[in-house]
């Protein structure tokens, strides 16, 4: 991507504040806080707010450029009918998103992609994203459910980052990566080299990590095998125990599905219309008025969100719509994981082609 | 590319109520800005999302056709939250409008063709607009015969009766109306869709059959539409889908990895037997 390959520097962890304070009066600077106990990503306006030591946010920093409620216009009215429509005006302003993990950096890819899709473009979501620059992080201590490798990622994958961290301790690995994450590092003189010392410790970090993800899911087929078992028997047995809460969805780094809405500040003749997530595993979700219902049991619900990332993103944008984060996995009140079901829908191929051979 | 979510703005010009019990209303707008109308070129069988602003936003298939200049037209059922707020609109009020949207009916490769028009019930705006738009001068010459079979439950529930009765008045086109049971003063057809289909029984040959209805009649119609050898790819039908933009962003609308407000809402048969049957 870059012309002139940037050399590797070194950010001190207490030079945090000096990058803080030299960006934040260009960029809105969101990066990961203490929350409710959990880690979110917010715009900060304290250095001291950020939260190094952190696996991953509970809810993916897929909110900062969709947030779970977002205006889409202003209006007024005289009473009754509508007088003035206001545009957004914020979407030029520039972000810096520190901090963001590979996985999560790689679903910016994947919304982008699919906000750009046919002849619509969400110019809301696309701005946004334009005016983003990641600083990315690379993960020293991976979870259990994390799979990102199963996906063509990596715990320090940088592909889809501008700038990218690696934690070694004291300080961070600094690498540029784009030709905006070189120009903002240009931009800070005073970073120090990094030594072939801290580049070789980085390495090892990085081989250490992907030795920790265990889980290795093969999807070579998967699409396929999705594609001729719309009716399989399988989906009974993968809905059999969800309680249709939409957290998998909810959580979902490349979940993009949103309700629209009007809301009224009535006795002051103003309103907006906003946007806000909706969830295909909700009954409402698909309802018709006449009171039919397209998906109305779990069983197409459940079928729809696998089908949707593993199935229909690939023949619409030839990527899988999952980064192999391992929310959804996390936050399943019933333990439902989804790489027991991508293995439960692998095997119909084994079992239709040992039934062929018997 | 603008905000898409933005409606342009148009005032009530007109209201018509068309059925007998008053839960079906025509709304006519006009475009308060000339370059807004003159952006929103649409062919039959489109739908735009209409809103009262404030209140909601819905999709709606254009009855209009647009031959039929200076306005455009919504046929709204009362069903729910948004369409009973469009039926307490009144003329001069502001309802914000999106679109065109979907892929409309191929009037392109209609032409040259029988055309057999089939509704059922209040699915008729949009083959209203159809009609309209193919026995329009510059474009009757385009295609051959036309057929119009429209049934209802009862003669209140029949939409568009004006263009209804003008329709007959050409030579160029057949216009068979039914109703489902014999009433007193009726003197059209009585008799389900599909069983008055196969009655009138339109050739197959060099043909296409634009279905549109609620779900059992499209079933029993595309029964006899095969006994008359109609093939899939000479069977359309437009499709209904809950959906809140119209641009394939907000998902729900979707049948396989195919959006209804984008790859749709018109499919042919043979398109339709290719997605799974979630529709």
């Amino acid at each position: 991507m870059s012309g002139e390959k940037m050399e590797i520097m070194i950010l001190m962890k207490d030079q945090i504040p000096k990058l803080y304070n030299e960006l934040s009066g260009e960029y809105n600077f969101f990066a990961p806080v203490k929350e409710k106990g959990y880690i979110a990503y917010r715009k900060i306006s304290n250095p001291e707010e950020i939260e190094l030591n952190y696996f991953n946010s509970k809810i993916p920093p897929k909110e900062i450029l969709f947030p779970q409620m977002e205006v889409l216009f202003e209006f007024e009215t005289d009473g009754k009918n509508v007088t003035e429509i206001k545009d957004r005006k914020d979407l030029d302003e520039k972000n810096i998103l520190f901090g963001i993990r590979p996985c999560d950096a790689h679903s910016f890819d994947l919304l982008e992609k699919f906000f750009v899709f046919g002849d619509f473009q969400d110019e809301i979501f696309l701005k946004k994203r334009k005016n983003s620059l990641i600083i990315g992080i690379g993960c020293n201590s991976p979870k259990s459910t994390c799979f990102c490798t199963s996906l063509e990622g990596h715990p320090f994958q940088k592909d889809d980052t501008d700038v990218f961290l690696v934690d070694l301790g004291e300080k961070y690995l600094v690498e540029g990566v784009s030709d905006k994450g070189n120009n903002l590092l240009q931009q800070l003189s005073w970073l120090s080299k990094a030594s072939k010392a801290d580049i070789k410790k980085a390495q090892e970090l990085a081989k250490k990590a992907e030795d920790l993800i265990t889980t290795k899911l093969d999807l070579t087929n998967t699409s396929e095998i999705l594609d001729s078992n719309f009716a399989n028997e399988i989906w009974k047995e993968v809905s059999e125990n969800c309680l249709g809460c939409g957290s998998c969805t909810f959580l979902c780094p490349t979940c993009t599905c949103f309700d629209v809405l009007d809301e009224n500040a009535q006795y002051e003749n103003r309103g907006r219309r906003i946007r806000i997530w909706d969830t295909c595993q909700f009954c409402l979700y698909t309802l018709h008025t006449s009171g039919h219902n397209p998906r109305d049991s779990n069983i197409e619900r459940c079928r729809n969100r696998i089908l949707h990332k593993f199935s229909y993103y690939p023949l619409n944008y030839d990527l899988i719509g999952c980064v192999g984060c391992g929310r959804c996995i996390q936050v399943c009140p019933v333990n439902n994981d989804l790489r027991t079901i991508i293995n439960k829908i692998n095997s119909i191929k084994i079992n239709e082609e040992e039934n062929v051979s018997a | 590319m603008p905000n898409l979510y933005i409606p342009m703005l148009t005032t009530v010009k007109n209201v018509v109520s068309e059925n007998k019990v008053n839960d079906i209303k025509t709304l006519e707008l006009e475009f308060k800005k000339e370059d807004d109308y003159n952006k929103f070129n649409y062919i039959p069988g489109q739908f735009a999302e209409i809103s009262l602003i404030g209140k909601g936003e819905c999709p709606i298939g254009i009855a209009s056709s647009p031959t039929e200049e200076g306005s455009i037209q919504f046929t709204i059922k009362k069903m729910g939250t948004v369409t009973s707020e469009f039926h307490n609109c009144n003329i001069g009020d502001v309802v914000g409008v999106r679109g065109p949207f979907g892929n409309g009916w191929p009037i392109e490769e209609m032409k040259g063709k029988d055309i057999v028009v089939i509704g059922g019930g209040f699915a008729f705006s949009t083959l209203r607009s159809l009609v309209i738009y193919l026995l329009n001068e510059k474009h009757r010459k385009d295609y051959k015969k036309i057929t119009v079979i429209y049934g209802n439950r009862d003669p209140g529930e029949v939409l568009y009766r004006n263009v209804l009765e003008e329709w007959k008045k050409h030579d160029d086109i057949d216009v068979v109306l039914t109703i489902d049971r014999e009433e007193e003063g009726w003197k059209e057809k009585v008799g389900f869709v599909a069983p008055i289909v196969k009655e009138v029984g339109p050739s197959s040959n060099n043909a296409v059959a634009v279905v549109c209805g609620p779900p059992i009649m499209i079933k029993t119609t595309i029964t006899v539409l095969e006994e008359l050898n109609f093939n899939d790819e000479q069977i359309l039908n437009s499709l209904e889908m809950r959906m809140k933009c119209g641009i394939g962003k907000c998902g729900r609308c979707n049948i396989g990895n195919k959006f209804v407000c984008i790859d749709g809402p018109v499919f042919s048969l043979a398109e339709l037997k290719k997605l799974p049957t979630e529709y």
